[in-house]
């Protein structure tokens, strides 16, 4: 599969939505009437998980997926300016087809093929709440957003075949193949084959490299695996729509393995001194896909999205 | 997996294989039953990195005279210091077996339905699935579509479904999308050297199959850093180099 630069709605994967600027509103309606049948594209970011209806049938790969909510334009701050139009959601990841191999019930083993549920391009407390970003970020927050609604986006990390960066990677709409050795839990993303590493029952380096996905260094707390991330590269975004973070930014994702191993539910807090007011959590839930296989996603093949002068240009 | 469903996946292959081949998959059938197999695990380098490929018998591989040409035409380029035929200085995939044999190390991940290679060169996956079989008629991928089986100790991989924008080396060897490559992987006994044969089967580029040998040796403890080569390309230009 060749690059899927989302800023510019190449279709990826078949997800659907091509989030073309300017045609927000005929993409959401698209989007809209894909699967009724689906579960709530968004988890809400407290409280415990309801149980989610699933499509009844296979979950066509390629299939548009979208919000199976009634479509609300979401605006920054709810503002209804158009100007600070979101991106609107993608439902993501579905159950696994019936006839699928069962889960596997070890609380502990997390092996195999997940894929997240819901795809928000905002990722603060809650959906459509941007992070608490101190003023001076918000402000670069608005701006990125309403440079996007022009059609001329600023050209993040992604876009130019660099790392999505943390914790906007986790968010990815592909799915992730998690491989557990005794020391380690390895992460193998779809999208642009980015691999992440989990160190386990070690503590940071006292010296990390700055890298794009940092370094990250895991425990079990029970059933809960508790991932601390460090020394991540602040060139990439937290989220798709350009909230900022600094080489602060830190990160504990706690993830737990519910019903049954069906999901598995991440509860991911960002903290970062220079760009957010306080730190703040969200939920995400990734479904059990022992049906898919991640497939070759080589983004220097269709990296026609280079930017000039820091904004992306080609189509 | 049963020997005979070995066997009958062996058979299967009959069509689109050569028989020497069908022989060491109906062996692996019969190795597969006896004990674990030996754990490949661990980070890999390669001995000596080659430039140019040459075949186990040391002759130059017989290029068809239609892959000749594109041959000669990408010697004629490099001696003018023209890479542009090499995606690799893109980022683009190196393509296999060369990713198994440039300058950076990778690591294995041995499950027993998966090995998987992680390699450190823009952190490329590759996985071959453990006795299965070879899709008939696959998207043409950058690093093909691989499936595993053990053949006594050894670690025998079998891949199709290559596109043919890669090179079989850095001297610029081409290849076809017909390319079949077939990877035999042995530890020494000690467990610290891998032995290696790539063969390649390629009738519209090569005038026979022929194999090329590569060692590795593990480096226990090393860790594989994060590396984008993206990120490497921007910052050779920005240092002025090409």
């Amino acid at each position: 599969m060749s690059g899927c630069n989302s800023s510019h709605g190449i279709r990826c994967r078949g997800l659907g939505v091509s989030v073309a600027v300017g045609v927000l509103a005929a993409a959401a309606a698209s989007a809209f009437g894909a699967d009724q049948q689906a579960p709530p594209a968004t988890q809400t970011s407290t409280g415990p998980q309801a149980p989610a209806t699933q499509s009844p049938g296979p979950a066509p790969r390629g299939a548009p997926g979208a919000a199976s909510r009634p479509f609300r334009p979401r605006t920054l701050f709810n503002s209804g300016d158009p100007t600070l139009a979101l991106t609107p959601p993608l439902l993501g990841g579905r159950a696994a087809p019936p006839g699928s191999a069962p889960p596997n019930p070890d609380p502990r083993d997390f092996e195999g093929v997940w894929w997240l549920q819901g795809y928000e391009y905002l990722l603060g407390p809650a959906p459509g709440i941007p992070p608490p970003l101190k003023p001076k970020y918000m402000k670069l927050l608005e701006e990125r957003i309403r440079a996007k609604n022009r059609g001329t986006p600023e050209a993040d990390t992604e876009t130019q075949c660099l790392s999505h960066g943390m914790p906007r990677l986790m968010e990815s709409p592909y799915p992730i193949e998690i491989v557990q050795t005794p020391e380690r839990i390895t992460i193998l993303h779809e999208v642009a084959h980015e691999v992440r590493r989990i160190w386990l029952n070690r503590p940071h380096p006292k010296h990390p490299r700055i890298t794009f996905l940092g370094d990250s260094v895991g425990h079990w707390e029970g059933d809960t695996l508790v991932v601390d991330t460090i020394a991540l590269d602040d060139r990439p975004f937290i989220d798709d729509e350009g909230s900022s973070h600094s080489t602060k930014l830190h990160l504990v994702e706690r993830y737990t393995k519910i019903d049954g191993g069906a999901k598995l539910q991440l509860i991911m807090t960002v903290e970062d001194p220079v760009t957010l007011e306080h730190p703040y959590s969200y939920q995400r839930i990734y479904m059990w896909r022992p049906d898919v296989r991640p497939q070759e996603y080589i983004c220097e093949e269709n990296n026609r999205n280079a930017p000039v002068n820091g904004i992306t240009v080609a189509k | 997996m049963s020997g005979g469903s070995v066997v009958r996946a062996g058979l299967a292959r009959l069509g689109s294989l050569r028989v020497g081949i069908l022989v060491t998959a109906l062996g692996a059938g019969i190795g597969a039953a006896h004990a674990a197999p030996p754990d490949f695990s661990g980070v890999w380098f390669v001995v000596h990195p080659p430039h140019a490929l040459t075949t186990v018998e040391g002759t130059t591989p017989p290029l068809t005279p239609d892959a000749r040409v594109i041959y000669e035409q990408h010697l004629a380029a490099a001696a003018r210091g023209d890479r542009s035929f090499d995606g690799m200085t893109r980022c683009l995939p190196p393509g296999l077996p060369r990713l198994m044999l440039v300058n950076e190390p990778f690591e294995i991940l041995q499950h027993p339905k998966v090995i998987y290679f992680i390699f450190q060169l823009n952190r490329l996956p590759r996985r071959a699935y453990v006795d299965e079989q070879l899709p008939t008629d696959p998207d043409p991928l950058w690093l093909g579509y691989s499936v595993a089986h053990w053949d006594g100790d050894a670690l025998v991989i079998d891949s199709t479904g290559f596109n043919d924008l890669t090179l079989l080396d850095d001297a610029g060897l081409p290849h076809s999308e017909s390319l079949r490559l077939t990877e035999r992987y042995e530890l020494s006994g000690d467990g610290k050297h891998m032995h290696a044969l790539f063969t390649i089967d390629d009738p519209k580029s090569y005038t026979r199959p022929w194999t090329v040998k590569a060692e590795y040796v593990k480096r226990p403890g090393y860790e594989i850093p994060e590396e984008f080569c993206m990120d490497k390309l921007r910052n050779k230009r920005r240092a002025g180099n090409p």
